[in-house]
């Protein structure tokens, strides 16, 4: 069940909606995307759908400069007739994106005019990457999981319901989606919960609970900067090992596993389902060196994985990312039984040999330091303030919270 | 920082992409070799966009780069010379 608001305008043939962008990717539609940022923005963040999707990206001032003209649209069409114009195709579908939709409504025009069959993403890669998604996980008689996402970032949220009382637990950016949610379903957000300090992302937990009047709880130890060794001056309700939520008929407990953060807390929800935060993912498990001491914390996180791989086989592990969009169910939700990822899943199938191969196979395994992550968890412990504008900058692209692995190569 | 001379501003303030290229454009081609041409923006793309834009285009160098707050405003700053 798709829960997304079709609140948008429909789109017409020249233009998408990130809404219908999204619906398009998932019946895996053939489709050419024609990028027109500066190579360094198309680096950061990709169009991607279930499969790698056919790109070109060819900058807009490129295609002025190449045109000749003051027009991008007749730029475009002037580019095209030349010699050594890009290769586009013919008889397929050609999507063009820029950061906000703009200039790419005009290249789209362009190649309509040269004759392509082309469509402008509306409001760009902004839309794209401010795009969330809810689905439903499961809905039980004594409680409702929902799963929301930001398609574009591989971040993963969750909304647990029951009789009219709910958690939201690691709220992406823009809590009002949240809110709205809650509105339509007709719950009240009583906790608000981050499993972590995250790095990749903009937590909108703080600014959830004052809308809604919810606690915020967070653990202490994540809240004081591990670069910085600065306090966190966002308030927060500090969050304890075993600590237990209860809300209509459910019950939520707490199980500190530090390890990708001194403070990472997952949680349990009525002995079934285990809320992951950024421990197991569905491929890949989650980097212990994002604070910036990742041969300290590595044997640390050895042993908090022990704790997890203990919990029944059947346990429903819900991560808090995913890496590729095919890591997805039939059903498009990002979920795996705990007895499935002991077997398929590389890290954790390291993490059940002993903790020196675990450390030694963590330590070679991890990407490259996004060297934004450190403000992102600046601005999450209220030591650095960002506009809109800025935020997004910072979030651009997909996160990389997990370790690399052949797969996502 | 030394202050930098320019022969012409282009006052770009409120336009969102492509315009603060489009118009740059125009007035270089207006501008003699030698001379610089200062931009302001309020779109913070338009830093890597000058940036790329001054390697695809063969006749211009982009001298500087600077950000000013200026009535709470962040104003982004683009320094392009035409050369010779």
């Amino acid at each position: 069940m798709n829960l997304t608001q079709p609140n948008c305008p429909p789109s017409s043939g020249k233009e998408w909606s990130v809404e219908e962008l999204k619906s398009r990717l998932d019946k895996r539609e053939k489709l050419f995307v024609f990028d027109v940022r500066n190579a360094e923005e198309f680096a950061a963040g990709k169009l991607e759908g279930v499969e790698k999707l056919p790109t070109l990206n060819l900058p807009y001032f490129d295609i002025l400069e190449r045109g000749g003209k003051d027009d991008v649209a007749a730029c475009v069409a002037a580019v095209m007739q030349n010699a050594d114009a890009p290769v586009l195709p013919k008889r397929e579908s050609i999507l063009t994106v820029c950061a906000k939709g703009g200039t790419s409504a005009l290249v789209a025009e362009g190649l309509r005019k040269a004759g392509f069959d082309a469509v402008n993403l509306r409001g760009g890669m902004k839309a794209w990457g401010d795009f969330y998604e809810f689905k439903a996980v499961a809905e039980e008689r004594a409680f409702g999981i929902y799963q929301v996402s930001r398609p574009a970032r591989g971040c993963l949220s969750y909304v647990i319901a029951s009789e009219g009382e709910a958690v939201v637990l690691d709220p992406l950016r823009h809590a009002a989606n949240y809110i709205e949610f809650g509105r339509r379903q007709n719950f009240r957000i009583k906790f608000v919960l981050d499993t972590h300090g995250h790095a990749d992302h903009i937590s909108g937990g703080r600014a959830l609970a004052d809308a809604c009047d919810a606690l915020y709880l967070l653990h202490p130890y994540d809240a004081i900067h591990p670069v910085d060794v600065l306090p966190a001056r966002v308030s927060y309700e500090p969050l304890r090992n075993g600590q237990e939520f209860s809300f209509g008929r459910a019950m939520l407990k707490a199980i500190h596993i530090p390890g990708h953060t001194l403070g990472e807390v997952v949680f349990l929800l009525n002995e079934k389902y285990l809320f992951a935060g950024d421990s197991i993912f569905i491929e890949s498990i989650a980097r212990p060196d994002l604070g910036g001491h990742g041969e300290t914390w590595s044997p640390l996180y050895f042993q908090s994985l022990q704790k997890l791989l203990r919990l029944a086989n059947e346990t429903l592990v819900l991560p808090g990312h995913f890496s590729r969009a095919a890591e997805a169910n039939a059903r498009g939700v990002f979920a795996a039984t705990l007895g499935d990822l002991k077997r398929n899943n590389e890290g954790l199938r390291i993490a059940q040999k002993t903790e020196g191969e675990f450390v030694k196979y963590i330590l070679a395994s991890l990407p490259v330091f996004p060297p934004q992550y450190v403000d992102i968890k600046r601005v999450n412990a209220g030591l650095l303030a960002v506009d809109e504008e800025k935020a997004s900058e910072l979030e651009l692209g997909k996160n990389v919270c997990a370790l690399a692995h052949a797969a996502q190569a | 920082m030394s202050e930098m001379k320019f022969d012409r501003t282009l006052d770009a303030r409120g336009l969102s992409c492509p315009m603060p290229i489009v118009k740059a454009r125009q007035e270089i081609n207006s501008l003699a070799a030698g001379q610089v041409l200062q931009v302001l923006s309020t779109d913070r793309g338009s830093v890597k966009d000058f940036q790329g834009w001054a390697q695809a285009a063969k006749n211009i160098q982009l001298l500087r780069q600077a950000t000013e707050n200026r009535d709470g405003k962040e104003v982004f700053l683009h320094y392009v010379q035409k050369k010779a």
